[in-house]
């Protein structure tokens, strides 16, 4: 299935130069083909660990535990939880969010020291994700849909052909004004680079140690997120990451999280 | 071994070589003087501060915690109502939006991204606080207001009380040794360009970082305003001391000899061009010009005798050489003790000084007897007219020496009594109260917002996750609470309030909530929960650390001075050891509590120095007149201008700051030359048997009118540091004028008086 898709790609990509599209709809095309190439996973769980880094090299550590259910309508998000596991003091702390593609996304959270479930709506989440270098948007950011982009040709990365891919925010609240990846032949992204509002760089995030899971789908296992305006650094692991294991989709109910509560 | 002697043969030498001198010297100066191009940009007030400095190393310890604290402000104000009008909130959202993109911003604060949450049950909803401005009807704009002016982290920090004025708060990241001069442009610009466009709306922009680039602006400024000016008027003032167009010519190639290679040496030595540099030039300037209105007066009015030209210029150096070099020795030795301050700029303007000071010797010596040779110089054969008042002047001061001495020491004892009312301070927010930009900025930030700087504490909770045990939290707010009720504060804002105003949200809205919850892992919650609802530059990153484990507080201050502020830091610190338990913080840490440090130190350090040239010159006297009387008798007129100038001072102000101090010692060794001058000629006198009468006329005739002359270049050129826009400069240039005045005085009045009385040995 793997080779197929790899095939497909190739026989696109020599179409994209022989029927001359524009850069903007072969951009589109191969982010399209990146982001459904991740596709299928049904569910998933994983343990994940960030590692907050100072210029003077301290080191802080995060905790958290992920479910993901994937979304087969294909005009909506996916549907995840995640549990706060480290610092202690937020043992227990779960957020339920429910993505979407031309809305904001719905968020509830439970927090067990106050015994409660809030429904948080907020239209702006660029900021800093517990402290990191990384925000939600970023993770949200892997959805193609909500961008529009422009292919910028073939760039050598680490000895390997990628394809190097700009990309704009579509919507108003974004941190950033635009993105620079690179995406290898496997359509894996393997790095970008995300501009601030006024046009610099502020961070580059490295994608690596790529694992194929259950023969069908890469995920990069390690994100190193390195902010250059502050010199602050994060370092974000997946472990224990498991594909289509059959979870509840009643788990990524509001009331599942109000069961908590009780 | 006759100095006289080894001046005439060095002269000899030099006019007999004058093609070569001219050529080595025209080497040696373009040398130096390319050295020009190393002269560094300054990076604002971080260039007033030496780095070990410990009030500097809490800012730095401050901002690597929590990134810089510069800032960038629009300041928004309706030139008629308040803010909360449709077209003022529609400019302050286009500022706030456009501020994003000034050059290395990393936060932006505003009335319309100030995140707001509203709270519905068990909704929360967090969002820009203002948006869609076009629907607003007129009662949600009341709304708006109302609700605002009960955020405490809006209230003083954003919006003014009265609503009458806002901030467009901008966080710059610049790295240290960059200054401000991209970002303050695009400000500049925007301001520009919406004033233009809202007419009835006045836009300006303030913040430390426009503070900053006062010092490089007004530096810039004071070149372009005074040197032009300044020139013309030594062109005019060397005409009239020497009455001849080349000679003039002449002394004005001498003096931009020694300017370049000065400036070149501050260049090679990597200096910042700093307000205070911008002096350096005017003070060599004049020392140059005294130079070589001494040696060419004297070589004039020997042609006028009948001289030959040759001759007319080594007798003129044998005269000359020994008190040229004094003048020069006196006022490195003087200035050089800046050094002991502890303010980069003025030492690297002080040791520009030392530099021209002895660059202006040696072409004084080399360069102006060898053009002299070469240039067609005639005198226009007229007399003196000063000599014969002069002469007048020592026929009084013979007759009235009694009265001249009483009438004095009168005067004296009278301005010494008002002395004690002086006291060291300095006011470091009029350093810029010239600048017509910066005043308009500050007295309407002043008049809204107490002043337009923040300053910062850190509480150190000692462990990781530290700051959410409810314990820190509730000290956190008595230490801001505490901050709150001294006079020098107007507000402050803590990761407390924060959780105040969480704990409300998280209990439907409840103002009983509006509370530090007793939950270590509920703070802990709250911080998580609210991370994450945040946008961009929003978080509470600056008000943190990653660990947890200690927090800062921002505190907007009122106008004050050194004084209040050394003691507002002072009690802080009393406070916190006596308050704040295990928990640690070093204080109020921010420019407006460093620069009073920095005066104080640098005040102490100047008095040292003060003490180590004073020490100098009297050794220097001493060998000099190799007599212990006119050792002592010269104390008289070297110290008693300056108590004057003190006294006169007092007249006008209680506050001595640091530029008064530094008057002095630029000031000191100007000021003891003249008087070593008269005493050498009086001790001759003396060689030469002359009864007092005429020992005293003597040296009227021969040092009576160099004196003059010098004092009278020397008055010009500081007086004119009065058009400076920077404070210090201008202080500086009045100061030193009225210590030359007050010195010519002394000199030709009580010196000689003194001199009747108690100098002549023989009797």
């Amino acid at each position: 299935m793997k080779i197929y898709s790899f095939l497909f790609i190739l026989i696109l990509t020599f179409n994209f130069s022989s029927f001359a599209e524009t850069d903007e709809e072969i951009g589109l095309k191969i982010a399209k083909e990146a982001y459904e190439s991740t596709r299928g996973y049904i569910d998933s769980t994983s343990e994940q660990l960030m590692i907050l880094i100072d210029p003077k090299g301290n080191e802080v550590i995060r905790e958290i535990s992920g479910k993901n259910l994937e979304n087969m309508d294909p005009d909506d998000g996916d549907k995840s939880l995640i549990f706060f596991n480290k610092p202690k003091d937020v043992e227990g702390t779960v957020m339920l969010s429910h993505t979407h593609v031309n809305d904001d996304d719905d968020q509830w959270l439970y927090l067990p020291a106050l015994g409660r479930v809030k429904r948080i709506s907020s239209s702006n989440k660029s900021g800093a994700f517990m402290g990191s270098e990384i925000s939600f948007e970023d993770f949200s950011g892997l959805d193609y849909r909500k961008y529009d982009w422009k292919y910028l040709g073939e760039e050598n990365y680490e000895g390997e052909v990628c394809y190097k891919l700009e990309s704009y925010p579509k919507y108003e609240n974004s941190g950033y004004t635009k993105r620079i990846g690179l995406t290898d032949e496997l359509l894996r992204a393997r790095k970008i680079e995300y501009y601030d509002r006024k046009g610099d760089l502020l961070k580059t995030i490295y994608f690596e140690d790529h694992k194929l899971y259950n023969d069908a789908i890469w995920f990069a296992d390690t994100f190193r997120v390195v902010n250059h305006q502050n010199d602050n650094s994060t370092i974000y692991k997946w472990e224990n990451r498991q594909l289509n294991i059959g979870l509840n989709k009643k788990d990524f109910e509001k009331s599942s999280l109000m069961r908590l509560a009780d | 071994m006759n100095i006289e002697n080894i001046v005439e043969k060095f002269t000899s030498v030099i006019i007999s070589h004058k093609i070569k001198t001219i050529t080595l010297a025209i080497v040696l100066v373009l040398l130096a003087t390319s050295g020009v191009r190393f002269l560094e940009t300054p990076a604002g007030y971080r260039s007033f501060v030496e780095n070990d400095q410990q009030n500097y190393q809490d800012i730095l310890n401050i901002e690597e915690k929590y990134g810089t604290i510069d800032t960038l402000t629009f300041v928004i104000k309706p030139k008629s109502g308040e803010i909360f009008q449709k077209n003022v909130l529609k400019v302050i959202d286009e500022l706030t939006e456009l501020s994003w993109k000034a050059p290395y911003s990393s936060r932006v604060s505003s009335l319309t991204n100030y995140q707001y949450t509203t709270v519905d049950g068990d909704d929360i909803n967090i969002s820009d606080f203002i948006s869609d401005i076009d629907s607003l009807t007129d009662n949600e704009l009341l709304d708006l207001k109302n609700l605002a002016l009960k955020e405490k982290n809006v209230v003083n920090f954003i919006l003014s009380k009265s609503s009458k004025v806002s901030f467009v708060n901008i966080t710059l990241d610049v790295p240290i040794g960059i200054d401000f001069i991209e970002p303050i442009a695009f400000a500049e610009e925007q301001k520009k360009l919406f004033n233009e466009k809202n007419p009835d709306i006045f836009v300006t922009v303030a913040g430390s970082a426009r503070f900053s680039q006062n010092f490089q602006e007004t530096a810039q400024s004071d070149a372009t305003n005074m040197y032009p000016a300044f020139l013309v008027l030594i062109i005019i003032l060397s005409y009239i001391l020497l009455r001849s167009v080349s000679a003039s010519l002449l002394s004005l190639i001498v003096i931009f000899l020694s300017i370049l290679p000065s400036m070149g040496s501050a260049g090679w030595l990597e200096y910042q061009v700093l307000p205070p540099l911008i002096i350096a030039p005017i003070i060599i300037l004049t020392i140059a010009l005294a130079h070589a209105i001494h040696i060419l007066s004297i070589a004039l009015s020997n042609m006028n005798e009948g001289m030959q030209k040759d001759k007319a210029i080594i007798e003129s150096m044998k005269i000359n050489f020994m008190p040229v070099f004094l003048t020069s020795f006196t006022t490195a030795v003087g200035v050089a003790g800046v050094n002991f301050g502890n303010i980069p700029a003025f030492s690297q303007m002080a040791n520009a000084v030392v530099f021209g000071a002895a660059y202006s010797f040696v072409l004084s010596v080399t360069v102006l007897p060898a053009l002299f040779m070469m240039m067609p110089i005639k005198s226009d054969g007229k007399n003196n007219i000063i000599l014969p008042a002069l002469h007048a002047l020592g026929n009084f001061i013979f007759k009235f020496k009694y009265y001249v001495i009483t009438f004095i020491s009168l005067i004296t004892i009278y301005l010494i009594s008002l002395i004690p009312t002086l006291y060291f301070d300095d006011d470091f927010d009029a350093y810029f109260d010239r600048v017509d930009d910066w005043v308009e900025v500050k007295n309407i930030v002043n008049d809204e917002f107490g002043s337009s700087f923040f300053i910062f504490a850190n509480m150190d909770s000692g462990e990781v996750d530290g700051i959410t045990d409810p314990n820190y939290l509730k000290k956190l707010d008595d230490f801001a609470s505490w901050l709150e009720s001294q006079d020098e504060v107007v507000t402050v804002a803590t990761v407390a309030d924060v959780i105040k105003t969480l704990n409300k949200n998280m209990n439907e809205g409840l103002e009983e909530f509006y509370s530090i919850p007793d939950n270590k892992s509920l703070n802990a919650q709250y911080f998580l929960m609210y991370e994450f609802s945040v946008p961009y530059g929003m978080d509470l990153k600056d008000q943190m650390t990653a660990n947890k484990s200690e927090s800062r507080l921002l505190i907007r201050l009122n106008n004050f001075t050194s004084i209040q502020s050394r003691d507002f830091h002072q009690r802080t610190k009393e406070w916190i050891k006596n308050n704040l338990g295990s928990y640690q913080s070093d204080g109020i840490v921010g420019i407006p509590v460093m620069f009073p440090y920095v005066y104080q130190e640098n005040t102490n350090g100047l008095l040292r120095g003060l003490i180590f040239s004073f020490g100098i010159i009297i050794v220097v006297i001493g060998i000099t007149l190799r007599s212990i009387r006119f050792g002592l008798i010269s104390v008289v007129p070297n110290v008693v201008p300056f108590v004057l100038a003190y006294g006169v001072l007092s007249l006008f102000t209680k506050i001595v700051t640091f530029s008064h101090t530094v008057a002095i010692l630029i000031a000191i060794g100007l000021v003891v030359d003249a008087t070593i001058h008269f005493l050498t000629k009086f001790k001759k006198a003396n060689v030469m048997n002359l009864s007092s009468y005429d020992a005293i006329q003597y040296c009227y005739k021969y040092v009576g009118y160099p004196i003059i002359v010098a004092s009278v270049c020397l008055f010009c050129g500081f007086l004119f540091l009065l058009q400076s826009s920077f404070q210090t400069n201008y202080v500086l240039g009045g100061m030193c004028a009225l210590i030359i005045l007050l010195a010519l005085i002394i000199d030709l009045l009580l010196l000689p008086s003194l001199l009747l009385i108690f100098g002549n040995k023989s009797k």
